[in-house]
């Protein structure tokens, strides 16, 4: 999915690779903030939700973990978990707390009426986070789907 | 990477690499494949990742990979691996996250002919009462204290509940209930997923499917299952939905870094996430693991309840009704005994997208199929085939495993690159197969050209002895819910 046009020097956010069975995506930051908030919205194009109104909801969410990596593996998984219980999709994130091992963060997003794809979990399969030698982000996540 | 000639031939279909390839391996790879399937096999990863199988502590003989097998984290999909319950590790992520993703196979005792005026009908009403949960559809919300009594009491407690027949749980892999669950080793996380989706079916590869048997192989054990020519039969595919997404989620998070410091287990994928069986933690992830089984095994039964009552509104209360031949899994983790080195051995099985195939005369299967051996229900892709199998002595080899579908050759994205939904149905429809879906796109992520030869899987299985044919079923309606 490009969001964005490459040439013109403007950031795609995310991309979907080959994988037989499952979903892998790349996603792409100018920061790590970016490189999360990002893959919150690859995550939710995997999800194909279909809105059910504009009102905004908001869920605060705390998450602690070893590395940078895990971090962002254990942070999908709860906004996965937030949006299937709650029937919500999140499409903005606003950091509160951000450090390698740890998120503090308010999810904003809105009603989901129903979603056409599933994803069952977010792997640490072949997970890398890293740094490009422009300063930019990248990430490769595999979804279980 | 591997190649052809890294295979010891052993049969026509049996391959095997040696311990000696990978310095990691503790065990022979071994892989059930025709020559022509194990050169598609090698294009992905999935015998890297069987060797990555083969590298798990306490695993005994060799990791097996199925001919349906194909790439997928940690093992591949279409693998078992049987390990030393006295001092192996227990793995998560060689379960996967759909625990108890399974079969289950209604028989009718109505023809081909019979139902047929019928069956849009039937589609319609199975489709309304068998949602996806994804979408409208159904919506009830059970409370934690009821999660709480399906986790531990599985299918039986629905039935106790009138939601099912005495036969459904005997004609049901465990008895529909695995007695070391605990419920209080699943997180409330866990069970709060799991409050809105019993008796739904899900995305993806799941289904329900009106079929008939279109070709009986084993005259004698069709009889003994109960299945005549031209019967119709109703298949459903699903397990145990975010309960156990969330349950495998869970205990990824939290064995990683026990697997990394604590056991300091070295293994090539994180995704691993094992700790050996024996210790508090790994007795924890097996009482969950159970849970979130019994939770697959209520799913299915209430499915069953709910397509049973879309078949009495159609075809009429005085209707005879559905009866259960079996219900197997394929995602799941179990003790077993086996001969190895000539000791009766206990282990952990661990099959991946695999499905258990006990022999006749086991102890394990219901009395009325002791003299033929359990049936393996072996799905098609949407649209193609279907196999009911069943278990063989020779089967031992492969710790009574047979394989579990067709399995994917050609990625999600790339299927929808290459056809439309649209055009899915509208070929479908074509051969006379009615489609009731509530996603285009999920129906061209699931099109046939995206998936293995079934009768090449089924072929590979019958000759080397994991399980033999007995009929063979194609499909009238596929239903993937509201």
């Amino acid at each position: 999915m490009v969001e964005y046009d490459i040439n013109r020097g403007i950031m795609k956010k995310f991309e979907i690779l080959e994988h037989k069975a499952d979903l892998k995506m790349r996603v792409f930051g100018k920061s790590k903030k970016e490189l999360f908030r990002n893959a919150v919205l690859a995550m939710v194009s995997g999800l194909q939700p279909k809105v059910k109104s504009r009102r905004l909801k908001v869920k605060n969410i705390k998450i602690k973990s070893d590395n940078l990596e895990t971090l962002l593996v254990d942070f999908l998984s709860e906004v996965l978990y937030l949006s299937q219980v709650n029937r919500e999709i999140y499409s903005d994130v606003k950091f509160k707390k951000f450090s390698d091992k740890e998120i503090e963060a308010e999810l904003v997003g809105q009603k989901v009426e129903s979603f056409s794809g599933d994803i069952k979990a977010v792997t640490y399969h072949n997970l890398d986070v890293h740094q490009t030698e422009n300063g930019t982000w990248q990430a490769t996540i595999l979804f279980d789907v | 990477m591997t190649s052809k000639k890294d295979f010891k031939k052993i049969s026509d279909w049996l391959w095997e690499i040696p311990k000696s390839f990978r310095h990691d391996m503790r065990v022979p790879a071994r892989i059930y494949a025709s020559e022509k399937m194990l050169e598609e096999i090698l294009k992905d990863e999935s015998i890297s990742q069987l060797i990555n199988g083969c590298t798990l502590p306490g695993i005994l003989k060799y990791g097996v990979a199925m001919p349906d097998c194909h790439e997928g984290y940690s093992v591949p999909i279409g693998f078992v691996g049987a390990i030393r319950t006295s001092d192996g590790i227990i793995s998560p992520g060689a379960c996967g996250f759909d625990i108890n993703c399974g079969m289950k196979l209604l028989k009718s005792e109505y023809s081909e002919k019979e139902i047929k005026p019928h069956l849009e009908d039937l589609a319609v009403e199975i489709q309304k009462e068998v949602p996806s949960g994804l979408g409208r559809g159904r919506q009830i919300k059970l409370s934690i204290k009821q999660i709480d009594k399906i986790l531990e009491g599985g299918a039986p407690d629905l039935v106790k509940n009138s939601y099912g027949e005495k036969e459904d749980i005997e004609n049901c892999e465990a008895n529909g209930c695995l007695e070391w669950a605990n419920a209080s080793m699943v997180s409330e996380r866990a069970k709060n997923r799991g409050r809105d989706q019993v008796g739904t079916l899900g995305s993806g590869n799941h289904f329900c499917e009106v079929q008939k048997v279109a070709e009986i192989f084993n005259e004698r054990v069709a009889e003994i299952f109960g299945l005549f020519r031209d019967q119709i039969v109703i298949m459903v595919h699903t397990g145990s939905r975010g309960l156990g997404h969330q349950v495998c989620t869970d205990y990824l998070r939290e064995f990683i870094p026990l697997m990394l410091n604590k056991y300091k287990i070295k293994v090539p994928d994180r995704e691993f996430a094992c700790v050996p069986f024996n210790s508090p933690e790994g007795q924890r992830y097996f009482a969950a693991m159970a849970s979130a089984a019994n939770y697959a095994w209520a799913n299915r039964q209430m499915i069953t309840h709910y397509t049973r009552k879309a078949w009495k509104s159609v075809l009429g209360e005085k209707s005879s009704s559905l009866t259960s031949l079996y219900d197997v899994a394929h995602n799941i983790i179990k003790k077993e005994k086996y001969l190895i080195n000539g000791k009766e051995t206990e282990v952990i099985v661990h099959r991946k997208g695999a499905t258990r195939a006990f022999p006749p005369g086991h102890s394990e299967i219901p009395e009325r199929y002791r003299e033929s051996g359990q049936p393996a229900i072996l799905p098609g892709s949407m649209g193609t085939a279907s196999y009911v199998m069943v278990g063989t002595k020779e089967g031992e080899e492969a710790f009574y495993t047979t394989a579990h579908g067709s399995g994917r050759t050609m990625s999600r994205h790339a299927a929808t690159r290459a056809v439309s939904g649209e055009e899915v149905v509208r070929k479908l429809e074509q051969k006379g197969i009615i489609v009731k879906c509530w996603s285009m796109r999920g129906i061209a992520e699931e099109a046939p050209i995206a998936y293995k030869d079934v009768e090449e899987v089924v072929n590979v299985t019958h000759y080397a002895g994991l399980s033999k044919k007995v009929v063979r079923l194609v499909p009238l309606a596929v239903i993937k819910g509201e």
